[in-house]
């Protein structure tokens, strides 16, 4: 039985596919080089200047497709790091038993207390501010949600009579986890995890616009936003364009999570 | 496998999770103030150089570093802090010289009514409009609603600050641009107008996300048996949406709320910036950048109490409210 | 009905009253000394000792209106008497006799005395002090109290810039015992109140020595964010701000109700070679990197029209300024045969250490690109400003990095071989100790201006421009400092309408 896409997802990938296209593109093609600072102070947005120009006169449409490289390399490799370390966090916590449950549970509470701005600042304080300290920071914050969530469906799952059926006829418990816990547990996961990549590239965002993610001269979206800030009633394109960028990468990502809920989760039934 | 218990044993149940909980909250504390010990000090970055100027000679710098460094072994400093966290002193910054727990409470005087505020207002629009969305899910204003929430979420939240800022303080120049009144609270009225961008922009950021998570909810406990279960013995919808949806939904709500609060209690750092509030993010922001130790531990202290508490107060809430939960205890799945 | 009556006649009572109230308003508006006065800055003190690490904004709050020195500089420069009443100097230069005002009070109400003088000066010169000034009174020999009104500076050498060193010198009570959280002072205005990461407030003091403050109190609020501090000046939450740091916020403050003023600033932006390492260890090498970069293009780019290119440390404001923007003039093809003379014609690759604010990051990206363009490969490693403190200021672990040195009388540094630029010059070295110990102030100027065209000549840095110095007020206050001299903001002179 095929089921329909749901229109988010087809929304959402649309969305995606832009900015993904605009990264890749900037592998191959930039209209000026990054540094090249020939165009006037400020500029008005052209045909030569799609953006117009920033103060030191660098095309801001080559600055926004570095951007969108940032926020995607951003949005994966945290979501990624989170997802990894998260499930298996999730996993460990979701089968403990009386008070290391307790431990568990208390455990992943308290390492939600440090947010990823307070890591982010941490991390920055040890090591200079950049992507990678800016990656492991949101990573980080994606993994205690991503296990906390992990270890609410676990505990879910294992309540169910089909796993004391299971255990009854004797199968072991590796086999259990695979056969029937993540079964039952990925397309939520993914669905979260989907909804993380849109927020990690937000994450990323903010933290270089206060100054703690992608050090300059590099573009991320939120140094622009940053750096345009000041000269917004003058120049307000540079301080609309990558905002809207921004805006369009999570909204896709969320259009596809949500879209990814619908089509996978089985029990869903559209309201007659 | 829901079993009937009697109101004396789910009492007894109860005020055994409890007690084990409490104890598990105590523990979590613990823990995180041993983290946080060891995450403070094995910054690197010389905390003297918040004192020092370019003209700093070495004898200057060397002064400097035993001004604010630790001649005393760590596993003593250790100690020390531990009985001051006792009856709650954070001692002295040595850089400011202030007392650490009065500017902690002078910035939570700030921090805890923008937050709050924030959140409050957050949850009166999001659990009607996430309602309202997913119970019309196929109509024009579902539609419209999970639109703007997907918008909403995207937007950062130092855009919104600004943007308000921009349109309520300059151009009408209906509420002050930033900053808190000279004598806090005891000028009430300036006080509030102060604060009410700061918590808009909270609110709008927040109830834009929460409304996701309300309407997602809810479209889980639609589609589910007990709704189908109540209406086939006979209850009207609103009723079996009323008396088993609700608590349905709310479960996973009231667990996302507690993270809520825990990202926006620091995380209102930006919108502190943008307003230029005193509150604890920034104490925090500057204290980090000049490795005011006593300063980080304390504030980190207070934050991570406050997170615990209120992650301890959600699940408590969420026990009372969620049917399975209560009812797992007996299952005892191995 | 009756008690509509009364209501009625309470309610016009209450009408009359405020008319009458507010027909009186305009009258205590005209008083306009009892004014308080909204200053915005983003330079908030750390704590209250300018011996005791409290930075950039103490001095900015406290110099001058909390605590007072021996002699005051001025916001045009000039040195004049402030809490000494005369000086005399001995014909060998080595005596400074100095006879105190009487009749200043500290706040707290106990008398000035010599005591105190030599309290606060011990207190720069004390092994422990984190003062900025230290290392300027290593050559004071001994401090002696011979009456409550006179004290005697001896030295070991002369030194020409001993009183205006000493206009640093806060004079402390030397009964007190917490300079960190507390300032009890001789200035016109008491320390009031700090709401901490908020505001400061100070008190006109009604027992001070001299002219009343012309306002009651005047508030310092700190910002983190430019723009946050452009919005307060804009909705009138301050009526003036001590020092823009943008040109492009500055168009929100055109017409009548704002006033800007472009003042005499002496904060530079440097390009700083470490002398001591290669490849600018090479003076030919320093030379081309000088000429590579278009300064008066950058200074466009981050100020607009304001600021100006130099061409040394010294400011025009220093007695021994000369114009030396010609000695390393902006010449791609100047700075490729330099290159080629030194052996580089490839080029070759630094790493330049980038402070993480502004406007650092944006002139090292400048820079990145100018220097492309003759085949120099920058690498920008943008750091905290810890770092930076610890590993290029204090190691002198780097090849080349950016700073802005903010204070008047710098160019002294030269001389000095174990400053972290490393620049190593022995002509510089002595002229700089002679002009120290120099009998005239015009021997000390031709010495020092001889230093200023040598280091110029060497490159030993490179001097990228002078910061603009622009106070933005509101229209209806005046009487505030243009210059702002070393971070100093008198405010007892500011009248608001």
């Amino acid at each position: 039985m095929r089921r329909r896409i749901p229109h988010s997802l087809t929304a959402g990938t649309i969305l995606v596919a832009v900015i993904v296209l605009l990264a890749v593109a900037s592998w191959f093609w930039l209209p000026f080089p990054i540094d090249d600072m020939s165009g006037g102070r400020l500029e008005a947005p052209s045909w030569h200047h799609l953006f117009g120009t920033d103060k030191l006169g660098r095309d801001l449409f080559a600055r926004s497709m570095i951007g969108a490289r940032i926020a995607l390399e951003a949005g994966f490799f945290a979501s990624l790091i989170g997802g990894l370390v998260g499930v298996t966090l999730g996993l460990l916590a979701g089968f403990a038993q009386r008070w290391w449950d307790s431990i568990a549970a208390s455990l992943l509470d308290s390492l939600i207390a440090f947010p990823t701005l307070l890591v982010a600042m941490l991390l920055v304080a040890a090591w200079s501010a950049s992507l990678t300290t800016a990656i492991v920071a949101i990573g980080f914050a994606i993994a205690t949600v991503i296990a906390r969530v992990t270890r609410l469906l676990i505990k879910r799952v294992l309540n169910q009579d089909f796993i004391l059926a299971s255990r009854a006829s004797g199968s072991s418990w590796p086999r259990i986890i695979v056969l029937h816990v993540l079964p039952n547990i990925w397309p939520t996961l993914l669905v979260a995890l989907a909804l993380q990549f849109g927020l990690a590239s937000l994450s990323e965002a903010s933290l270089s616009y206060l100054g703690l993610g992608t050090p300059p001269p590099n573009a991320s979206w939120g140094s622009l936003l940053q750096e345009a800030q000041a000269t917004v009633t003058t120049a307000p394109v540079g301080a609309i364009a990558p905002g809207l960028l921004l805006v369009a990468l999570v909204v896709g990502t969320n259009l596809v999570a949500d879209g990814l809920r619908e089509y996978l989760d089985p029990t869903l039934r559209r309201q007659s | 496998m829901i079993e009937l218990r009697g109101r004396s044993e789910r009492f007894g149940e109860r005020s055994d999770w409890l007690r084990r909980r409490l104890a598990s909250l105590l523990a979590s504390l613990a823990a995180a103030s041993i983290l946080l010990f060891l995450v403070v000090r094995l910054l690197p970055g010389d905390p003297a150089n918040a004192l020092l100027s370019a003209e700093s000679t070495p004898e200057q710098i060397a002064a400097a570093r035993r001004l604010v460094g630790s001649d005393v072994p760590l596993q003593q400093q250790f100690l020390h802090w531990l009985g001051q966290l006792g009856t709650l002193d954070f001692g002295e910054s040595f850089i400011s010289g202030l007392d650490v727990r009065a500017e902690i409470a002078s910035r939570l005087a700030i921090t805890v009514p923008l937050t709050l505020g924030g959140f409050v207002l957050a949850l009166f629009v999001a659990v009607p409009v996430g309602y309202l969305a997913a119970a019309r899910a196929r109509s024009w204003l579902g539609v419209l609603i999970g639109n703007l929430s997907q918008f909403g979420i995207a937007i950062p939240v130092f855009w919104v600050g600004i943007v308000l800022t921009f349109v309520f303080a300059l151009r009408l120049g209906w509420l002050p641009a930033g900053g808190f009144p000279l004598d806090g609270w005891s000028e009430r009225g300036e006080a509030m107008r102060s604060l009410l961008l700061p918590v808009l922009t909270i609110a709008i950021v927040m109830s834009a996300s929460l409304t996701r998570y309300v309407r997602s909810a809810t479209l889980d406990v639609i589609g589910s048996d007990f709704i189908r279960t109540a209406r086939a013995q006979g209850a009207s919808y609103g009723r079996a949406m009323w008396q088993h949806g609700l608590r349905n939904a709310a479960a996973p709500v009231i667990s996302v709320l507690g993270i809520e609060l825990a990202t926006t209690f620091i995380g209102a750092v930006v919108v502190e910036q943008v307003f230029a509030l005193p509150g604890l993010g920034s104490l925090l922001v500057r204290a980090i950048a000049q490795h005011d130790y006593q300063v980080i531990q304390g504030v980190l202290f207070v934050s991570t109490l406050v997170v615990l508490c209120s992650g301890f107060v959600a699940d408590l809430i969420q026990r009372l409210v969620d049917p399975r939960l209560a009812a797992t205890r007996a299952g005892h799945a191995r | 009905m009756k008690p509509t009556k009364s209501i009625v006649r309470a309610t016009i009572a209450l009408l009359t009253g405020a008319l009458a109230f507010g027909i009186s308003a305009p009258a205590f508006a005209a008083s306009t000394t009892d004014a308080t006065i909204n200053i915005g800055s983003l330079y908030e003190p750390q704590n209250l000792d300018n011996t005791g690490g409290g930075g950039q904004g103490v001095t900015e709050a406290l110099n001058g209106n909390v605590y007072e020195s021996l002699f005051k500089l001025n916001d045009s420069g000039k040195l004049t008497n402030l809490l000494a009443k005369s000086y005399k100097i001995s014909a060998d230069g080595l005596t400074y006799t100095i006879t105190l005002r009487s009749g200043v009070k500290f706040h707290s109400g106990k008398a000035l005395t010599s005591d105190d003088v030599k309290f606060s000066l011990s207190k720069v010169t004390a092994a422990d002090s984190l003062s900025a000034r230290k290392s300027a009174f290593t050559v004071v020999s001994s401090v002696a109290t011979p009456d409550a009104n006179t004290v005697v500076i001896k030295l070991s050498n002369r030194s020409i810039s001993l009183i205006y060193n000493l206009s640093y010198v806060w004079i402390l009570n030397s009964a007190a015992t917490d300079f960190k959280t507390k300032a009890d002072g001789t200035g016109p205005y008491t320390f009031g109140n700090w709401v901490h990461g908020s505001t400061i407030k100070l008190d006109r003091f009604a027992g001070y020595w001299g002219p009343k403050a012309k306002n009651k109190s005047v508030v310092f609020h700190y910002f983190t964010d430019a723009t946050a501090l452009n919005n307060a000046l804009l909705t009138g939450a301050v009526d003036v701000i001590t020092s823009v740091q943008s040109p492009d916020a500055l168009a929100s403050f055109k017409g009548t109700k704002f006033k800007i003023t472009n003042g005499k600033s002496t904060t530079k932006l440097l390009l700083v070679f470490n002398d001591r390492v290669a490849p600018f260890n090479n003076v030919l090498v320093r030379k081309a990197v000088s000429s590579a970069i278009d300064d008066a293009k950058l200074l466009k780019s981050i100020w607009g029209n304001y600021g100006q290119v130099i061409g040394s440390m010294v400011p025009p404001t220093d007695p021994w300024y000369i114009n030396l923007n010609k000695v390393n003039p902006y010449n791609v093809t100047l700075a490729k045969k330099l290159l080629a003379k030194a052996g580089l014609a490839k080029g070759f690759t630094f790493t330049l250490d980038t402070p993480n604010y502004d406007p650092h990051p944006a002139a090292a990206a400048f820079i990145k690109s100018e220097l492309a363009k003759v085949g120099i490969t920058v690498n920008i490693n943008v750091i905290t400003a810890d770092e930076w403190y610890t590993r290029v200021f204090k190691k002198t672990d780097y090849v080349a990095t950016l700073q802005e040195h903010v204070n008047d009388r710098d160019v002294v540094w030269y001389g000095n071989p174990d400053f972290y630029w490393g620049y190593n010059n022995q002509d510089v070295t002595a002229w700089v100790n002679q002009a120290e110990q120099a009998t005239s102030a015009a021997k000390q100027t031709t010495l020092l201006k001889k230093v200023n065209r040598k280091i110029a000549e060497d490159a030993a840095s490179d001097w990228i421009y002078l910061y603009p110095q622009i106070v933005v007020a509101s229209s209806k206050v005046s009487g505030y400092p243009l210059n702002g001299l070393n971070s100093q903001f008198f405010a007892y002179n500011i009248v608001k309408k």
